[in-house]
């Protein structure tokens, strides 16, 4: 069904009444699995995701997924392997989707690369790093979705890392045929406007405006994109300031049950 | 699983440090392409693309079959890519590697998904016969930047190729042979072309074009951009890799416009050319009864 996008001129409200800068709402929760090195759980809206982190680890004698950047090529570095699993109830029309599905190797790499640039992987030679996720259900975003729990699992697990990768999308309002000088750009598409309308996905390292990942996959003018990667990569910081208070009230949180002990130098950590 | 030679550490120090100093292996500018060539096959739709030292060779073809269940008005247009181990040692047979996946992946996304090839054209009889289009993507020697020859070979072929003429009379569709009558081009709608650039250093600040195999080797990470000369973005993929500047991002697209209509119109003369050199003066020059002898 084609998405109504005519009132959004009237009352510059999107489908779903969000306003262009908007994000949807974020719920993530880590240290969701208690046998994992490093678990999370994260919704933006509609998507629901959930990470599971193994490792650093002594490489197993088979390699099932597909590695990253030190994919098997160098010792010096842990190789990142990411697996992801969409589940079959995840959208609407159920699509069995092979092992070998490309779309699905291509996430992999890019989540796997994505990750490999921010981890210290050179600290800990030989080993592997398997971060496995599972889609539990799609309603845009889904990269973005993927890259920010797996960013917060990694938190968890303790793996070293320069900053969070965040990722976040960002869309035109009006489709690359007009020409339209008008267009908005909007921020954090779901389902039905990524179907419709021009889209990118940008992941970037902190709060920096250094982009990790960027995927364009609809046909857009030149000259939008740079309207549509500044509300991205916007949307970014704000998505690192969300993810950066779950980590937060859930080490607080840990401090105060005993979980863990309260380390040094953490003396102005706020524990009402 | 066989693995490229990897470039020693020395190697690897000095081609970074040569960058560093504003210096390629090559002698090139970081913005200039390898000598890009194009040749047309005898056949229609066969691309010979070099570039530098590294050569794809794409071959179109189209044959009458069953359109999908789901899409009865829409013809069938595959890219299938094949890397074989006469390239390098590192491809095998049989198993794609992730860099075919990814290949194949962005030129499906370059020419198919951004509606380069009206499908719908395709069609012959609705729901029951449709032409399937595919090309035949086959590396020949691998030098670096497969992506953007890999594509210019697949535009190329497809702009080149011209399937034979179809008719339907009272139901009865006839396919006629090119003596039969002249064949025909596809219906094409716009040339997207893949610009890749390379990053090294830490922070990814310098960035170069057409990488050659060592270059790749050595790279902290990529970025392919697809446009047409009309300045629309067709696909964008940096998959991972060191993070660059946004506004880095924002120069290198300007930067692949250029390119890419210097490669639109590489392509439009060399088409003509052929056109050109094919003409054999029309249907006077057949009829006449004058020859060399």
């Amino acid at each position: 069904m084609p998405l109504d996008t005519s009132a959004y001129s009237l009352a510059l409200l999107r489908v779903d009444g969000r306003r262009w800068n908007e994000l949807r709402r974020i719920h993530a929760q880590i240290r969701t699995q208690a046998a994992a090195d490093g678990s999370s759980y994260l919704e933006m809206g509609h998507t629901k995701v959930m990470c599971v982190v193994t490792g650093p680890s002594e490489p197993g004698p088979r390699r099932g997924t597909t590695g990253g950047a030190a994919a098997g090529a160098s010792k010096a570095a842990a190789e990142v392997a990411v697996s992801v699993v969409v589940a079959g109830f995840s959208s609407v029309d159920r699509k069995k989707r092979g092992r070998g599905d490309k779309r699905n190797l291509e996430l992999q790499s890019t989540i796997s690369n994505a990750l490999a640039a921010s981890l210290h992987t050179h600290l800990f030679p030989h080993s592997v790093i398997q971060v496995s996720l599972h889609v539990l259900s799609q309603d845009g975003s889904l990269l973005a979705a993927l890259i920010n729990a797996a960013t917060l699992a990694c938190v968890d697990a303790g793996i070293p890392m320069t900053d969070y990768v965040v990722a976040c999308t960002a869309g035109s309002t009006s489709t690359y045929a007009a020409g339209d000088e008008s267009a908005d750009p909007l921020l954090d598409l779901n389902h039905q406007e990524e179907q419709e309308l021009p889209g990118l996905t940008v992941a970037t390292l902190g709060e920096t405006d250094r982009v990790a990942v960027l995927v364009c996959e609809s046909r857009v003018q030149v000259g939008r994109l740079e309207g549509m990667l500044a509300v991205g990569v916007d949307g970014c910081k704000q998505v690192r300031e969300i993810l950066d208070r779950v980590v937060r009230e859930k080490g607080k949180r840990m401090v105060l049950e005993g979980t863990v002990v309260k380390g040094e130098g953490l003396e102005d950590m706020d524990l009402d | 699983m066989p693995r490229e030679a990897e470039p020693s550490l020395n190697e690897r120090q000095f081609i970074l440090q040569a960058l560093q100093e504003n210096l390629r292996l090559d002698g090139r500018e970081f913005d200039q392409y390898r000598p890009l060539e194009l040749t047309f096959g005898d056949q229609y739709g066969v691309a010979d693309v070099t570039l530098g030292k590294t050569r794809v060779l794409a071959k179109a073809s189209a044959e009458v079959t069953v359109p999908y269940v789901d899409r009865p008005l829409d013809g069938i247009f595959n890219i299938a890519t094949e890397l074989s181990p006469m390239a390098s040692p590192a491809f095998e047979v049989g198993r794609p590697t992730e860099t075919e996946v990814l290949i194949s992946r962005l030129l499906e996304k370059t020419v198919r998904r951004s509606g380069a090839l009206d499908t719908e054209s395709l069609c012959l009889v609705a729901g029951q016969k449709v032409w399937s289009v595919r090309v035949d993507v086959h590396v020949l020697s691998h030098d670096g930047n497969l992506i953007d020859a890999a594509c210019f070979a697949v535009v190329s072929a497809l702009r080149h190729f011209r399937k034979p003429d179809t008719s339907m009379e009272s139901g009865i569709l006839t396919v006629y042979t090119p003596a039969e009558r002249e064949p025909v081009a596809l219906s094409w709608l716009h040339s997207p072309f893949c610009v890749t650039w390379s990053y090294f250093g830490d922070e990814g600040e310098i960035a170069l074009l057409d990488a050659t195999w060592r270059e790749e080797q050595v790279r902290a990470g990529s970025c392919t951009i697809s446009l047409n000369r009309h300045g629309e973005i067709c696909q964008i993929a940096k998959l991972g890799g060191t993070p660059v500047e946004a506004v880095t991002l924002l120069q290198c697209t300007n930067t692949a416009l250029t390119k890419v209509q210097e490669f639109s119109a590489f392509l439009d003369r060399k088409l003509a050319e052929d056109i050109k050199r094919r003409d054999k003066g029309g249907l006077m020059a057949e009829l006449s009864a004058e020859n060399d002898r």
